[in-house]
């Protein structure tokens, strides 16, 4: 009884929303219109979120780019200026070149390492689960924290874990971060680790995507596992492949924990030789107040990465 | 070409003992399918035929040549898979051509085998295209293609046709059909689909839980089922079984109704079940073995398939096409003699 006295007031309501000038617009709504409607009411937060947070400041830096500013005072119009100072300036070269090394050194040598990696620990059964747990780790871990304690394996003996170890067997010490070569590749060895983890786990996805009957086709067809590995599995991780370039490039490319944490006394030094352009970035704003300078080197970051990740989907896309 | 042999095949996972000793002849050029449910081992004996699979205990001899422990490419089989296992980044000439990497012909010569495959597959002109511009049909059309390129002595197919929908399915059976009597190879083929094993084999392996149940032509396993298994498993709709006792002379089914059979190897008062295809169990005019009313009634054109309510149990009949019985009804229904199956109860086993 209640449910149908329940049904009988239904309409009375309904009467009632429609007289309302709003509800009777919505209710004229194709279900479609409806759904668009929905559609914009959930988004309306995050695309004024994105619009404050992310957009405007965005754009503010390509026009504070133009200008003279120190953070506090009025801004002036400078022109070119920024621009051509910054293509007047070695250290931002130097910067330029470090950043690049970065990237060409970081992103091959971590996809290597984590295919390879990904690519035995599929085939691994015993403790599989713990073994991808280690290499998970070090991704979940604060990368200051993992900076300063790389940034201890490479002190020299008595401390240091790398060259104790290398004294142990009689070889002469290696000045880690102290020297000019040798600072940027250490720099960047814990920065490789740390993201290992998360393309092993990619890769493995990728790898336990691809039918097992692929394989046993080419085991019956009698091919070498060399011909399996080129010519099936890669070419049909092409796609994982692609995620985790363009993925791991942008990192490299806005390299800056690891840089800062391990280089504190000297922000990347030594003698700008381990500096990425996101610390050049940081210096010029926030130790030289100079933000229209600083605002450019963004603008040029910004362009190196949207130049970067357009040629690698270009050259990776599938035909 | 070549003929197969297995000897007391067992498989076990662990303590899991799935293939219980299984032994089977195969003669050259002879096209066999193993059915049966899922689960009954039936793929699980073709990946060790394949060699994907080691085996557990027993033989098994491809042309008198022990293969237990070679690899699967040294086997001379090629294997249909049920995905196609045809590679999406690689055009159809490579995908055909695969099967041919490691055989030691000049590459013209692999070329013009490759083309011949094609054009007995009628895809000749489609050897440039992608996987993904192909139909289901084509696609497994190019991975028969990659088994053929080699010309092996035995050809596998592991339930090819079951990714395929209906009507194609039935065109594939006749194309696979066709080319096994154009190229004359012996042929496993596995499927759970009865009527794929009807329409396509010699001879018949029907299998359960790791056991062979028979092995016969389709018209064999059809009119002389060994077990109850069998008898229910080929044919569609299943073969009605009715519980009974011997009488010597007939079976009292459970319901007190006598029906009069030809003399069949029982001993009288044994507990035994009365197999009747639907097929054969018809509805009549005149008096039959016994009536019952029409519960369901489904045309399928030429016949008419009858769900007739018998004394608190039901049976499948058929009647004909253009004056089905209507529900509520009530109907005769007759078999001949001859078409009627006894079985043990206890056993299953068939009282021929």
């Amino acid at each position: 009884m209640r449910r149908a006295s329940g049904f009988a007031r239904a309409p009375r309501h309904l009467e009632v929303w429609q007289r309302n000038g709003a509800m009777r617009f919505y209710h004229n709504l194709t279900i479609s219109q409806k759904q668009i409607v929905w559609a914009w009411a959930f988004l309306a937060l995050p695309v004024l979120f994105y619009v404050v947070i992310r957009f405007y400041p965005t754009a503010n830096a390509f026009v504070l780019s133009f200008q003279e500013w120190n953070l506090l005072g009025a801004r002036s119009f400078a022109g070119f200026d920024n621009y051509v100072r910054l293509y007047n300036d070695p250290v931002f070269w130097k910067v330029f070149r470090n950043t690049f090394m970065y990237l060409i050194l970081g992103t091959p040598i971590s996809l290597v390492l984590s295919f390879v990696i990904a690519y035995h620990l599929d085939k691994v059964r015993f403790m599989h689960g713990t073994i991808r747990a280690l290499y998970f780790l070090p991704f979940m871990t604060s990368a200051v924290a993992m900076a300063w304690v790389w940034r201890w394996f490479y002190q020299p003996v008595p401390i240091g874990v790398f060259n104790n170890f290398l004294a142990s067997f009689g070889f002469s010490q290696i000045q880690f971060l102290s020297s000019t070569t040798n600072a940027l590749p250490s720099v960047l060895a814990p920065a490789i680790w740390a993201g290992l983890g998360f393309q092993v786990i990619i890769f493995m996805a990728g790898l336990r995507a691809i039918p097992q009957s692929y394989y046993e086709a080419a085991r019956i067809d009698g091919v070498s596992s060399w011909t399996v590995l080129w010519e099936i599995t890669i070419p049909l991780l092409k796609p994982t492949i692609v995620f985790l370039v363009v993925f791991s490039s942008i990192g490299f490319l806005r390299i800056f924990d690891q840089v800062y944490n391990m280089t504190t006394n000297n922000p990347g030094g030594p003698l700008n030789s381990t500096k990425p352009l996101v610390l050049l970035i940081y210096d010029t704003a926030f130790n030289g107040f100079n933000m229209g300078y600083a605002a450019a080197q963004t603008v040029v970051l910004f362009t190196i990465l949207l130049i970067v990740s357009l040629i690698q989907l270009r050259i990776l896309r599938d035909r | 070409m070549a003929t197969l042999s297995l000897r007391n095949l067992v498989k076990t996972y662990g303590k899991v003992e799935v293939l219980h000793g299984i032994s089977l002849d195969v003669a050259d050029g002879e096209f066999v399918v193993f059915v049966g449910p899922s689960g009954c081992g039936k793929s699980t004996t073709l990946r060790m035929i394949a060699g994907l699979e080691e085996v557990s205990g027993g033989e098994i001899r491809i042309g008198e040549r022990l293969v237990n422990d070679l690899e699967p490419k040294d086997r001379d089989i090629a294997m249909v898979f049920q995905n196609y296992a045809i590679y999406p980044h690689m055009s159809v000439r490579k995908n055909i051509g695969f099967g041919l990497r490691t055989a030691k012909m000049p590459k013209a010569d692999k070329e013009k085998r490759i083309e011949e495959v094609a054009a007995i597959l009628g895809m000749g002109d489609l050897l440039e295209r992608r996987p993904n511009q192909l139909s289901g049909g084509q696609r497994q059309r190019v991975a028969i293609g990659r088994a053929m390129v080699r010309d092996p002595a035995v050809f596998l197919f592991d339930e090819p046709l079951s990714n395929l929908d209906a009507q194609l399915r039935t065109q594939m059976r006749l194309e696979i059909k066709k080319l096994h009597q154009r190229v004359g190879n012996t042929i496993i083929f596995v499927t759970h689909d009865q009527v794929e094993a009807m329409t396509m084999a010699d001879r018949i392996v029907i299998m359960k839980d790791g056991y062979i149940q028979q092995v016969g032509t389709p018209l064999e396993v059809y009119h002389k089922p060994a077990n109850t298994f069998v008898a229910q498993f080929i044919g569609a709709p299943s073969m009605n079984m009715l519980p009974g006792t011997w009488t010597g002379g007939g079976v009292r089914l459970a319901d007190g109704l006598g029906i009069e059979l030809p003399r069949r190897n029982a001993t009288e008062g044994a507990e035994v079940v009365l197999g009747l295809r639907p097929d054969d169990l018809l509805v009549t005019d005149r008096k039959g073995l016994f009536s019952g009313t029409v519960n369901i009634v489904e045309p399928l054109g030429a016949d008419t398939l009858v769900y007739v309510g018998v004394n608190g149990h039901e049976v499948i009949a058929k009647a004909s096409g253009r004056e089905p019985p209507q529900p509520g009804q009530t109907v005769e229904l007759t078999a001949d003699a001859g078409e009627m199956h006894l079985f043990d109860a206890a056993s299953g086993e068939a009282l021929p």
